[in-house]
């Protein structure tokens, strides 16, 4: 079986048509596969919805937790208020400083150790894999503690291990507005196990045919890896790659609990999301925070818009309905 | 055909009982105007359970705005809940325990859904400010149960009627300023302990006299502060870059308090609109900030975090000479051998600032009656229980001499607690933690940000922060003007 | 019989060459798990320090005692010190100075004091190493430990099971089917996700108030069984890797859809499901703040996450206990992947039909 000939099948474009316009087989098709959806409809309508549209309603408002001022329809103030708010656009700087190291190592260190971990010549694989997995399940709180210990400039074993080879003065870490971010990634690493989990499970599904097909064709293991297993497994990049925009741009969890929440250094770690979850919680200003969402919403989707669209460029779905 | 038709049937039944359990959902109005209404009546039957008895109320009790947390405090305060439930059939008391760090998000949550607790508390002012506004005025309860206010002092109890709200807080815990030192390390040194009487002066090893004012303490700490070599940091030889031990630490202070205690004063004018920063503050800072980075004499905010400093906790590591800070903080250490010495003072004033817990009734509360009298109960019966695992000294005047008597008997080596009565006269007024305008948000940029630049960054001009401060906190006010 | 030996040579050569390519990968795997690894060592080793080490000066960062010798009542430090002689003795200090030091002998405490020149600063310490495995203990009582688990392992199954059903069913439907408004439905489901959570948790709350559900699982376990974006787009994303052919010659055969996702699409998905399985239980069981909002009156139905926090309270941390007890509490999570992992075995995919 060629390669080529499974990736160039054509693609077929989904257009709207009413139900009752469909024939009775294709009716019959788009009814069962509703069904199938049902559980996520009815959650959906039942869970998602109310709190959706309440918080696109408290954006519109000057909703505070504690109401000095009479509750009233504020039209678009809260986002013209946004556009002159410097921390805006300093918070997406932040975001955007930061994904440019994330991004890439979020994506691709998860894949290179799931390719280790599916190496045959990886003698114990099942107690290797399960301990690059085990600082996933550690609870965050446990985690925080471990990572300020690793990190401190004065004592932390990281600049520990640097003096002992001979870096005089290294890095302040969470303290420097340039090491802030590496040291975030770092962090960030140590719970690839997720992702590299993810891959795992979807190089299983590669048909080792097509390797065999690859091996008769001449090709080597570069070769292999970019043209038979990358786009076999490549919707399952794309759904990591979707992922880790989203987990971007919703970035603040860490950088609440080890610099509390101040954006400290000078700034640096005033991440978007903490930027609204200071503004939610700790300002209580319940308005401004939701139009702060409703924008990072339009943000993530418009981005997520556009991958969906590159998708059909390099994604390969073996099982695309093209009949 | 026929699979298809069993799945829609097995597909509709689902719908059904979906629908069916989840039927208050429709009728519900989708929750817009709730959180400004904070008395909107909340679920039926509350969220406990064990469902009440005909005619008994439920008070909850939240805790996490401040201490109360830790797994033996959790043992006392369900001692007291269970006591009280045996001896009040006609209310049940119900705890609802979150840490600090959770405890104030999910607190407003609840308000914002119209579920609010009944009391809240132990408390500070900085925990009560957070919440400004959602507090019961008590003095229509306090009448009605003819309660006596005199058992306390008057201070005390005047520092619970802020802003004309009423009187919105009734004394229970105060915890006076005390300048905690440890023993052995002064020792080592071969120096004087730090005075235990305001007024007296600080004795050197050759005899002379200073004024105990924050001169002597920074000359004092760079004693204390020793290198990897055993070199104090007065020493030319002394090793910045390798301290085991500093001479002081302005423990568990945020920016106000550092401030304060070099002189009471607020960071907006009379006016209740100008932000102004008072000259003592400035110098309060500055002094601290020279003390961290240049002259080594206090811990940065890397080495307080570091485990082997405590892990935020620098003087309970043992590495520490001085600490100023609350009397809470005696009930926490893990270190013995200390001993408590007067708060210094600044151009000859000593101001020797004031935390006070209590707790207090929601005004959101649907049983002002039973949170009185769980709160009376919390206060009178119960109170020398939970002052003892609060650490805190109590309001009542009468209690205070017992309180002490039980303190001497617990340490061994007999701390001076006397040091920390006669701090009380000290307090600061108006409090370091009083309100200003957008209380929230000017809080964050001056006893977070700018606690944590002071502690963490150094080769800054302060003198520029502190003027960017001030203009920062002016656009904060500004916002809600 | 010349062929066969070179046969043999050649196939020594090729065992040989392989023995040497597992030893390399092997070995860098190792390598990086060491690097990778280090700061839960740092984990394992706080949790089993005692109180007294972890604010010790010049303590080692293995779990250590100090050495010391009770004289008059007191503990004394023991310290290593060399003496004018030359020799070196560990010697225990009575009163330590700046620039000279009172010592006695440990093995000799009658023998009178020893005044030692210099700053005992610079002096090492023996330390010995010395496991605190009463933080395990304290835990234990402190904390009422298998509730937890029990509630824990409770909310992980229940919550598990809703997941695997209903997204495996929605994303069977989103991969496999055409129907009106499909891409709409897909990325409306998708961004249910953009939404930070610190907006939509008041107004959920508000939600589960009204019909009366907080304080109780209900609000953390129903909605798993109405699918999440986050598994149904990984199935979904998975399911469109698996050829269609195979639908196609089932259906010939006269299976339904069900049928077909039953014995077809299923089979071939073990991998990710048991990825999915694995990804839902670790979050289940560390999930923090969703049962902290919902059950913070109920202490008795609280996960070992929420009390877990307990440790870090507002002035008082304990990070020796906070680790212990996520190390205990990491044990039932590690041996679901253990178990679950062996899915994960290149050719050993079980297929519904042979390809």
């Amino acid at each position: 079986m060629a390669i080529g000939e499974l990736l160039n099948r054509p693609k077929t474009r989904e257009k709207f048509v009413p139900l009752r316009k469909l024939s009775p087989n294709a009716r019959r098709e788009a009814l069962t596969g509703l069904a199938f959806i049902s559980p996520w409809i009815i959650g959906f309508l039942v869970f998602t919805i109310i709190p959706m549209i309440a918080s696109l309603v408290f954006s519109f408002t000057n909703l505070q937790l504690v109401q000095e001022t009479p509750l009233q329809w504020n039209n678009f103030e809260n986002y013209t208020t946004m556009a002159s708010d410097p921390q805006v656009g300093a918070s997406l700087a932040v975001v955007l400083k930061f994904g440019g190291i994330s991004l890439p190592v979020g994506i691709l260190l998860p894949l290179l150790l799931a390719l280790l971990m599916n190496n045959r010549n990886l003698k114990g694989s099942p107690v290797i894999r399960t301990l690059f997995y085990m600082p996933y399940i550690v609870p965050f709180v446990a985690a925080v503690f471990i990572w300020g210990g690793m990190l401190n400039s004065e004592t932390g074993w990281i600049n520990e291990a640097l003096r002992w080879f001979g870096v005089l003065n290294p890095p302040t870490w969470v303290d420097s507005t340039t090491w802030v971010y590496p040291a975030y990634v770092i962090i960030g690493i140590w719970g690839i196990g997720n992702s590299m989990l993810i891959y795992l499970a979807s190089l299983q599904n590669v048909p080792t045919e097509l390797y065999d097909a690859a091996k008769v064709d001449g090709a080597g293991p570069f070769e292999t890896l970019l043209n038979v297993t990358f786009p076999m497994i490549s919707p399952v990049i794309f759904y990591i790659l979707v992922l880790a925009v989203v987990d971007l741009f919703q970035y603040f969890l860490v950088p609440l609990v080890v610099k509390n929440g101040t954006g400290a250094p000078n700034g640096a770690t005033m991440f978007y999301n903490l930027y609204l979850y200071k503004t939610f919680f700790v300002f209580q200003n319940m308005s401004y925070g939701s139009a702060l969402a409703w924008v990072l919403f339009i943000i993530i989707l418009a981005i997520t818009l556009v991958l969906f669209k590159t998708a059909k460029y390099w994604v390969y779905y073996a099982g695309e309905s093209n009949r | 055909m026929s699979r298809y038709s069993r799945f829609l049937v097995l597909f509709v039944m689902l719908v059904l009982v979906v629908s069916a359990c989840t039927k208050p959902a429709a009728t519900t109005p989708a929750p817009t105007t709730a959180p400004a209404e904070t008395t909107q009546a909340a679920a039926p039957g509350g969220p406990t359970a064990e469902p009440l008895k005909p005619g008994q109320v439920e008070i909850r009790w939240f805790i996490g705005l401040g201490t109360g947390t830790d797994p033996d405090q959790l043992t006392a305060e369900q001692e007291v809940v269970d006591a009280f439930n045996a001896a009040h059939p006609d209310i049940k008391l119900v705890t609802e325990i979150v840490t600090y760090e959770a405890a104030f998000d999910q607190l407003a949550t609840e308000m914002a859904a119209g579920n609010p607790p009944d009391i809240v508390g132990p408390m500070g002012v900085d925990g009560a400010e957070s919440f400004h506004g959602q507090w019961l005025d008590l003095t229509s309860l306090i009448q009605k149960n003819n309660y006596d206010l005199t058992q306390f002092d008057e201070g005390a109890v005047n520092f619970y009627k802020t802003g004309g709200e009423g009187q919105l807080g009734i004394p229970f815990g105060i915890y006076p300023s005390v300048m905690y030192y440890n023993k052995p390390l002064f020792d080592e040194a071969g120096l004087n302990y730090p005075p235990h009487k305001y007024g007296d002066k600080y004795k050197w090893p050759d005899g002379t006299e200073s004024e105990w004012n924050y001169e002597t303490v920074q000359k004092l700490a760079m004693l204390l502060t020793v290198d990897k070599n055993g070199k104090d940091a007065s020493d030319p030889a002394f090793d910045a870059a390798n301290i085991v031990q500093y001479g002081y630490v302005p423990q568990y202070q945020d920016a106000r308090a550092m401030g304060s205690y070099f002189g009471a004063g607020s960071l907006v004018a009379a006016d209740g609109k100008t932000a102004q920063i008072p000259p003592e503050w400035a110098a309060a800072w500055k002094w601290i900030y020279d003390g961290t980075w240049k002259y080594h004499f206090i811990p940065d905010q890397a080495v307080i975090d570091s485990p082997e400093m405590g892990a935020g906790d620098p003087f309970g590591g043992g590495r520490v000479a001085m600490a100023l800070t609350h009397t809470w903080y005696y009930s926490e250490i893990a270190l013995e051998n200390w001993d408590m010495g007067v708060v210094p003072s600044y151009n000859g004033k000593t101001t020797a600032n004031f935390n006070a817990d209590t707790f207090r009734i929601m005004k959101a509360t649907k049983n002002p009656d039973a949170a009185f009298t769980v709160l009376k109960y919390l206060l009178d019966d119960a109170s020398l229980k939970l002052l003892n695992t609060y650490g805190a000294m109590p309001a009542r005047t009468a209690d205070q001499a017992d309180y002490m008597k039980a303190l001497d008997e617990k340490y061994a080596w007999k701390p001076d607690f006397s040091v920390a009565v006669a701090g009380i006269k000290y307090a600061d007024n108006p409090s370091f933690e009083a309100w200003i305008p957008n209380y929230l948000e000017a809080r964050a940029r001056v006893a977070n940000d700018f606690t944590s630049m002071l502690q963490s960054t150094g080769g800054l001009n302060m003198d520029d922060e502190i003027a960017k401060l001030k203009s920062d906190l002016q656009t904060i006010y500004d916002k809600k003007q | 019989m010349p062929s066969h030996s070179k046969i043999d040579a050649n196939r020594r050569k090729s065992n040989w060459k392989k023995a040497l390519r597992a030893l390399m990968v092997t070995g860098f795997s190792l390598i990086l798990l060491a690097l990778f690894l280090s700061p839960f060592l740092f984990m394992v080793f706080t949790s089993m320090k005692s109180p007294q080490q972890m604010s010790a000066v010049d303590a080692p960062i293995w779990p250590a005692k100090q050495e010391t010798f009770s004289y008059q009542g007191k503990d004394l430090d023991v310290f290593i010190v060399p003496l004018p002689d030359g020799t070196t003795r560990r010697l225990a200090m009575v009163k330590p100075g700046r620039t000279s030091s009172v010592f006695i002998d440990p093995q000799n405490p009658n023998g009178g004091q020893i005044t030692w020149q210099g700053s005992w600063r610079t002096l090492k310490k023996p330390w010995t190493w010395s496991p605190n495995w009463q933080n395990f203990v304290d835990v234990w009582n402190l904390i009422d430990f298998p509730r937890l688990m029990r509630n824990t392992l409770f909310l992980a199954i229940m919550t598990e099971i809703g997941v695997l059903v209903s997204c495996t069913l929605v994303a069977y439907g989103f991969a496999r089917f055409r129907f009106p408004g499909r891409g709409f439905l897909f990325t409306l489901l998708i961004s249910t996700i953009f939404l930070p959570s610190a907006v939509t948790t008041i107004p959920t709350y508000t939600f589960f108030l009204k019909i009366g559900w907080v304080g109780t699982y209900l609000p953390l376990i129903i909605p798993a069984f109405f699918a999440n974006a986050y598994d149904v787009f990984l199935l979904r994303q998975y399911f469109l890797t698996i050829p269609h052919e195979m639908d196609e010659a089932a259906m010939m055969d006269g299976a339904g859809p069900f049928r077909i996702f039953w014995s077809i699409i299923l089979p071939q998905s073990i991998p990710v499901l048991v990825a999915v399985g694995i990804f839902h239980f670790v979050y289940a069981w560390n999930d923090y703040y969703n049962p902290l909002i919902y059950l913070s009156t109920r202490p008795e139905l609280q996960p070992i996450a929420v009390a877990m926090s307990r440790f870090n309270g507002i002035h008082s941390t304990n990070p020796h206990l906070i680790q212990a007890t996520a190390l205990m509490a990491l044990i039932v999570p590690l041996l679901i992947f253990l178990l679950g992992q062996r899915f994960f075995m290149q050719g050993i995919v079980i297929t519904g039909v042979e390809k």
